[in-house]
């Protein structure tokens, strides 16, 4: 394979894969990669990484900030959407089935004016577990969709998950916008309580 | 011998009409070339795997009566086929069945290059080491194929900064992947 003198960006690849380029940059990335087969093998591999991903995503194992589209989209796809909401301050019952593709927490919270929005996840007693800092929020938004992870999900015991959204204003405090209690029951076989390691 | 020669150089070699091994080889280059081409216009295999076998028959068939008379723009000649394929496709089958059988056996059988395998599990755990906005950004962009403006609405962002954050992410993944150069 002959080394190319000037290798397309993956990056742009990428976007080229997603026809997000703009028609002339299109047109250069097509022409260079009929001619050239180092960046047609770097184009495959974003291929790869790209269907990964989606493969990822429709097996529900990523926990993550989604939008209100990506789960009309799932749905119209044909996946199950199960979806809690407990109000702010509230507690909601919940569980997950074999059948499930997503498991969604509708978290409601007035998030205008906030600079940056962490999401706290703890234990029963309220203590941290771990922190998803500066999630995706839009500036006048209403509500965070958490897209919690199917896998673990389907593989946790019976017991309860708090979400805290934590508002960073400019002078670097905390504020809390909104505690959220989900009490899962496990209806799945599977063991009662996290193994220890 | 022809394996070190440029593409540029099997032209004229194929415009003389009678070397079949200069189209042979230029065959064998232009065949995953096109195919990535069609896979990424078509989103079907065996759209792609027609597309290909189409656009080469045509581009020979063009290359031995001379009609490129400029070598170094092969590359821009078969994007143009392409282009033109794809359209065509778009118009009936005819003209592709008169080509095959014309000119169908004449050329060799393309393996395809294997498309690169990624350990799954990686790929989630590296998913998972991206920060929130990258995250929600590559899958939205590569699972749900949401544009760029459309992201952008989501998160409140111009789309010039979700087009930084999507490159980020990419390069981010290839380097946790291991196959960043």
């Amino acid at each position: 394979m002959i080394n190319c003198s000037n290798p397309i960006d993956p990056a742009v690849l990428g976007d080229y894969w997603i026809a997000l380029l703009a028609p002339p940059e299109e047109e250069a990335v097509e022409e260079h990669l009929l001619g050239c087969d180092q960046c047609g093998a770097r184009l495959r591999e974003v291929i790869a990484l790209a269907d990964g991903v989606g493969q990822l995503a429709r097996e529900g194992c990523l926990r993550m900030i989604v939008s209100d589209t990506y789960l009309k989209r799932a749905a119209e796809k044909g996946l199950r959407v199960r979806e809690y909401a407990p109000p702010p301050g509230g507690s909601v019952q919940c569980t997950v089935t074999a059948e499930d593709d997503f498991l969604i927490g509708r978290l409601a919270a007035n998030l205008s004016g906030a600079k940056q929005v962490d999401l706290s996840i703890c234990n029963a007693s309220g203590i941290e577990e771990f922190r998803l800092p500066d999630i995706p929020v839009h500036p006048s938004g209403q509500s965070v969709i958490l897209h919690e992870s199917c896998t673990l999900a389907k593989a946790a015991p019976t017991s309860t998950m708090i979400a805290r959204l934590i508002a960073h204003d400019e002078t670097g405090s905390e504020r809390l916008l909104g505690e959220y209690t989900f009490n899962h029951t496990r209806t799945m076989p599977g063991p009662g309580v996290w193994p220890q390691f | 011998m022809y394996a070190d020669l440029k593409d540029a150089d099997l032209v004229p070699l194929i415009g003389f009409g009678t070397d079949r091994e200069a189209e042979a080889e230029l065959f064998r280059r232009m065949a995953p070339r096109v195919r990535l081409y069609g896979l990424r216009h078509l989103r079907d295999e065996q759209a792609a795997q027609d597309l290909m076998q189409q656009v080469l028959i045509t581009a020979i068939e063009a290359l031995r009566a001379g009609r490129l008379r400029e070598p170094e723009k092969l590359a821009s000649f078969v994007l143009g086929t392409c282009r033109m394929t794809v359209l065509d496709q778009r118009r009936g089958a005819q003209r592709k069945e008169r080509l095959l059988q014309h000119f169908g056996a004449e050329f060799p059988e393309i393996t395809h290059q294997p498309s690169p395998r990624l350990d799954h599990d990686h790929l989630a755990r590296c998913v998972q080491t991206l920060n929130e906005r990258e995250r929600t950004v590559i899958v939205m962009t590569f699972y749900d194929e949401q544009t760029g403006a459309d992201v952008a609405t989501f998160l409140g962002l111009s789309e010039a900064n979700v087009r930084v954050i999507r490159h980020r992410a990419i390069h981010q993944l290839r380097g946790c992947m291991g196959v960043e150069s």
